[in-house]
Formats: C-alpha cells, sequence, structure tokens
C-alpha cells in the first residue's frame, strides 16, 4: 500500500491518501466533501540488470568445527525476485543471517544498496525489510503497540499501521495481546511489520511456513505486488514450486556454497533437463514406434499400452508429433511436462551438474 | 558514540516497559512489596510503642531491610535473566536487529525500561508507603528515607545489569535462569560464607558477638550488594552502630557513603560493560 498527497481539484485541499498499485477509489475531500475517483498506475515491472541491490563476495562462517557457509559469493539484480534454495542445513539461513548482521562473519564482504554491511552496517539495513523463518513478538503488546513499535525503530509515520494489520486480516484482533495468537497469526503479524517503511530489498526466510493454503496465494500475489513496487525480494523457501511460481532468477547453495545461480529456464538448459512427451496413440498396444529409435535428439522412451513418453530437446517436440502422423500413427491426446525446479534442484544437489 | 541515536533507546525502553509492566510475576512482585511494607510498617507501630499504630521511618526502614534486601534483586532479576537469551530463543531478537538500531542502543533500551519498571514498583511500595507513615506518624527522618529510596533503585540497576549480562551471555534461556539463581543466591549465603571464613580463621562467637572483628570482615561487604546496600541505607540514616539483641556491631570509619556509593557504581557498571562486550559478540 502506497501513501499519496493529494490536491482537491475544487478547494485546493491537500490531503493523503492509501492506494495499491492499479487500484481505483474513490476520495472524498475532508474541507469541501467533493468526491472523485483518483486511480494510482500499475507499475511495471522492471529489472535493473547493470546494478545490484546485494553483493555478497566470498563469504565464510564457521560456527565451531561446521562451516556453515564456505567462500559464498552471489549477486541480487535491482527489482528481481531471487530465490535462495538448498536442502536443510546448507547454510542458506546464515546467509541471510550475515546480510542483516545477525552474525559474525570469518571472512568475505557484503553490501547492501551499495553500503557495506559492517562499515556502514545502519545505513544497510534502513530499507531492507526482514521476515525470519521463526517469526516471533512480544507477548504482551498488541498488534498496533508491536507495529508501532518499529515504525519507531526505522523512523517512520505510523498511520501505515491499522490498514496493514487490516490488509493481513489481523482487523477483530487487533487490541489482543500477541502472546495469545495462532502460529499462522503471528506469521501474518510479520507480514505486516516486514512492510513498514516500504523496504526496497525484502529478505522473507520462508515466508509461507505456517500459513494455510488461502494465505500462501495471498502472501504469493503480496511478493509480486512489491516486486512490481520496484522491490528487490530475497525469497528463500523449501517450497520449490513457489519459489518456481515467483522468482526470477534462483541460486542453489549446498553444504555452504553456491553451486548453480540462474533463471529457471536456463538452469534446466545447463542440466540437460529435457522435457517429457505422453502421447496417446490408437492401437499403439505396447509397441515403440521405430521412426522415433532413429531420431536424433531423443533421449529416452518408454511406453504403457497405448502411451508413449518419449524425453527430447525441446526444439523436437513438434517434430516427434510430425513423424509419428506421418508414419501413420494416430494421436489422440498429447500431454507435455515441461522440466521444473524441482528436477535441476535435484539433480544439482545430487551431484548432476 | 558517532551516530548514536537517543530516539533508538527510547524506542527500546518504551517497548521494554510495555511489554514488562504486564508481566504477571512482576505484577505479584509488586502487590507482594507494597502489602509487606504495610506489615512491617504496622510492626515497627508495635515496636516504638507509641500511639501511632504504623512505626516510624527508620523504624520501619530497618525492619524492611532484610526483605528489600531479597525482593528488589528477585524483581530485577525476574525482569532482566533472558531478556536477550529469551528472545534470542523466541527469534523476535533477530526482526528488532534487522532494522537500523544498533546492539549498545538495544542493550541501552532495555536497561532503561526494564529498570523503568522496577522504578516504578519501588516507588509505588515504598512512595506509598512513606506517604501513609509521613501523614500519620510525621516527617522525621524523612532524608534518610529518600535516600532509602535512591539506594534500593541503585540495588535495582545493579541487579539488572548482573542480570542482562547474565542474559548476554548464555545462548539460551535454561542457562540464563540457572545464572539468575546463582546471582540471587549468593545475596543470601554469603553473609554465612563471610562468618564460616571468620570461624575458620580463629575467631569466635563470641568475638562475633561483642563486635571484635577484623577489617577484611567489614571489607567485605563491598562483595555483596545486598549488604553494601544494607550498609549505606543504615549511613543515610546516620547509624553508626547496630545493635540486636545480644550483638553490638560499629560500621568502621573507612565504610563511608561515597566509597559505598562508589561500590555501588563499579557493581552497576562492570556487568553492564561486560552484558555490551558479551552481546556485540554474540551470534544470533
Amino acid at each position: 500500500m502506497i501513501t499519496k498527497k493529494i490536491a482537491c481539484p475544487s478547494c485546493k485541499h491537500k490531503f493523503n491518501i492509501q492506494v495499491n498499485p492499479g487500484e481505483k477509489v474513490t476520495v472524498s475531500c475532508p474541507q469541501c466533501h467533493t468526491q472523485g475517483i483518483f486511480r494510482f498506475p500499475d507499475m511495471t515491472k522492471t529489472i535493473d540488470t547493470s546494478s545490484y541491490s546485494l553483493q555478497i563476495s566470498n563469504l565464510s562462517k564457521t560456527y565451531k568445527d561446521v562451516r556453515a557457509v564456505n567462500n559464498l559469493s552471489l549477486q541480487v539484480r535491482k527489482g528481481e525476485i531471487f530465490g535462495l534454495l538448498g536442502p536443510n542445513g546448507a547454510g542458506k539461513t546464515t546467509t541471510i543471517k550475515a546480510i542483516l548482521g545477525l552474525i559474525r562473519r570469518d571472512d568475505g564482504t557484503i553490501t547492501i544498496n551499495g553500503f557495506d554491511s559492517i562499515k556502514d552496517d545502519i545505513e544497510a539495513r534502513k530499507k531492507v525489510g526482514y521476515l525470519p523463518e521463526r517469526v516471533s513478538f512480544y507477548e504482551n503488546l498488541t498488534p498496533i503497540q508491536t507495529l508501532n513499535f518499529f515504525c519507531e525503530l526505522r523512523g517512520v509515520d505510523k498511520s501505515i499501521v491499522e490498514p496493514l494489520i487490516s490488509e493481513v486480516g489481523l482487523e477483530e484482533a487487533k487490541h489482543r495481546k500477541v502472546g495469545t495468537f495462532s502460529k499462522g497469526m503471528v506469521q501474518l503479524l510479520g507480514v505486516a511489520q516486514v512492510q513498514l517503511g516500504n523496504p526496497s530489498i525484502y529478505i522473507l526466510d520462508e515466508p509461507m511456513g505456517g500459513l494455510d493454503a488461502r494465505w500462501v496465494k495471498t502472501i504469493r500475489e503480496k511478493i509480486r505486488m512489491l516486486n512490481k513496487r520496484g522491490a528487490t525480494v530475497i525469497l528463500s523457501s523449501h517450497i520449490l514450486s513457489e519459489v518456481e511460481q515467483v522468482c526470477d532468477r534462483v541460486a542453489i547453495i549446498k553444504k555452504g556454497s553456491v553451486i548453480a545461480q540462474d533463471t529457471v529456464a536456463n538452469l534446466n538448459n545447463y542440466l540437460h533437463i529435457k522435457p517429457r512427451l505422453e502421447i496417446l496413440i490408437q492401437g499403439l498396444q505396447g509397441r515403440i514406434p521405430k521412426i522415433l529409435q532413429q531420431m536424433e535428439g531423443i533421449t529416452a522412451l518408454d511406453v504403457q499400452e497405448d502411451r508413449l513418453f518419449v524425453t527430447c530437446d525441446s526444439s523436437l517436440k513438434s517434430d516427434v508429433i510430425t513423424a509419428l502422423k506421418e508414419a501413420g500413427f494416430k494421436v489422440i491426446d498429447i500431454k507435455i511436462t515441461e522440466p521444473s525446479l524441482e528436477d535441476a534442484f535435484i539433480k544439482l544437489i545430487e551431484g548432476g551438474a | 558514540m558517532a551516530g548514536f541515536s537517543i530516539k533508538s533507546v527510547y524506542a527500546m525502553a518504551k517497548k521494554e516497559f510495555m511489554d514488562n509492566i504486564r508481566n504477571k510475576w512482576f505484577i505479584l512482585l509488586t502487590i507482594l512489596f507494597v502489602l509487606l511494607i504495610f506489615a512491617f510498617s504496622y510492626l515497627a507501630g508495635g515496636q516504638t510503642g507509641g500511639d501511632n499504630v504504623l512505626g516510624d521511618m527508620q523504624t520501619t526502614v530497618f525492619g524492611l531491610l532484610d526483605i528489600s534486601s531479597l525482593l528488589i534483586p528477585l524483581i530485577a532479576i525476574i525482569l532482566g535473566f533472558s531478556t536477550i537469551s529469551g528472545e534470542d530463543e523466541s527469534g523476535a531478537l533477530n526482526v528488532v536487529l534487522s532494522y537500523p538500531i544498533r546492539r549498545i542502543e538495544v542493550l541501552l533500551g532495555k536497561l532503561f525500561g526494564l529498570g523503568s519498571v522496577i522504578i516504578l514498583s519501588i516507588l509505588l511500595g515504598f512512595g506509598i508507603g512513606g506517604i501513609v507513615i509521613a501523614a500519620t506518624v510525621g516527617t522525621e527522618d524523612f532524608a534518610g528515607y529518600f535516600y532509602f529510596i535512591l539506594l534500593s533503585i541503585f540495588l535495582a540497576f545493579i541487579y539488572l545489569s548482573l542480570a542482562i549480562c547474565i542474559s548476554a551471555y548464555c545462548k539460551r534461556r535454561i542457562t540464563s535462569i540457572g545464572g539468575g539463581i546463582i546471582v540471587f543466591f549468593w545475596g543470601m549465603i554469603y553473609g554465612t560464607v563471610i562468618l564460616g571464613i571468620l570461624l575458620g580463621t580463629g575467631y569466635s562467637f563470641s568475638d562475633f558477638q561483642s563486635g571484635n572483628l577484623p577489617d577484611w570482615f567489614f571489607n567485605s561487604v563491598v562483595f555483596s550488594p545486598g549488604d553494601m546496600y544494607q550498609t549505606a541505607v543504615q549511613r543515610a540514616f546516620g547509624v553508626d552502630t547496630i545493635e540486636v539483641t545480644g550483638f553490638s556491631v560499629t560500621i568502621p570509619e573507612f565504610l563511608s557513603m561515597p566509597l559505598l556509593l562508589l561500590t555501588h557504581f563499579i557493581w552497576f557498571i562492570v556487568p553492564l560493560i561486560l552484558a555490551y562486550v558479551f552481546f556485540k559478540r554474540r551470534d544470533l
């Protein structure tokens, strides 16, 4: 939600309204009561490929005798949604904590919006919103008191607090102590908290954890909306389908190091993960067509009664269907399974790269 | 300190105050505190043998010293023992420190916020008690009573500083509880330990009763904030000799008020500096 100062066209009185990008609202002037419709322009997503919101170089961190992060380097471009993936214990949370200065790193440099995260730590954190995996607030405070406190820490106007509480669906609980909240409600308060002061970088560690499907969808849309407004989002999640749906690029971390960093499509190309065709052919009866056995670019062929499974280069999909038709086969149905992030993730983690 | 933000310290202190003022243990102990003041004041009234039901300020305070040097540390430890380790464990501190705030600002905010909660408790207890006694018995020794309140606040800050130090050092809340218990019981058993050393070094119980004691016995008071506080309160009322049935002990001159205040300050500042060092180095 954006706070916008507008001037009444009749009396020229200036006042604030709160509106989402692309939203159309009916506004009434508090002075002359003239009504009008205001539409805030929908923001177009732009990724600045020449500058970075976050740069990590050769980050290392050891806990006693465990090397949690090992010479890790990555760059997050301005305006992109960047996914941080890895199995449990890979070093994702340690990396996030190092970015925020919550842990002391052994080696390496981190730059946030151009500020060194140690030398200019306060400046670096001024425009960062963080939602931890295990979010917790103060039991004896209400949601309003909690968010007011964080507004004071960031030095921003508190007028945004109540609209944010309503936005995350905690309107009815706004005077209750946070100590009486369920895990999901605390997570929603965390989602409200992270938006205070309109940060330019959001670091979200498993933001959908503990939420039901309705709120998962809401948060997914929220991430897209924040990104459309120009914010950079760094998202750590173990739900690969979620990451695949929202992220522009991903980094896969294994044993404290980045083993791959690219778009999902590029990762699949790089890993030679190919689409799979499932073709229903009338009267096939378990036979593999000879025409396909001779075709180059097909890496796997399998058959179950009238169903033929073909794994091939992406560019060959239509050639396969044409060849089958020309050979006299009657194609009834086609299903294409494109390579997923999960395929790339498993291949990388299992050492298939 | 460059860029130190008073606003951040204030925001942190306000949050600590609002969160802890509703702490059920704090509320229970404060109620107990107020009730005990009236009970001791009533008992002191019986001791003075006058017409008044409530005793005068000095008699009430001396009756109260043992209980206040127990309850004030207890409240401070309960408020402070897990303020860092507990919030680290729950994850709340991660969110706070992701904002543009320095660790020193968080630490001082916690100290002042929790300190304000204890000051409120002390003012409620001793303040209301003092007003009632002043109204019914008179304002004699009012200055001493005022110093007694200030010294009680000082004692609270010493234990708060110790509790925050424990909290900054311990990784987990459960180990902080252990640290808090050790600090609390140190104050309780210290007298017995020193008496044991006295008897073990050739002195007899009759020496103790007659006040024939070595200098180190008196000097050792500086190792126990509770005993130090009691001595300072007695000094504040201008009392040099403590007489209890069968005992008569004169407080030596070198245990002067400035020395006692300086020792109070050292007990406060050293744990606070250590707390900052531990907190600064802490991985969350």
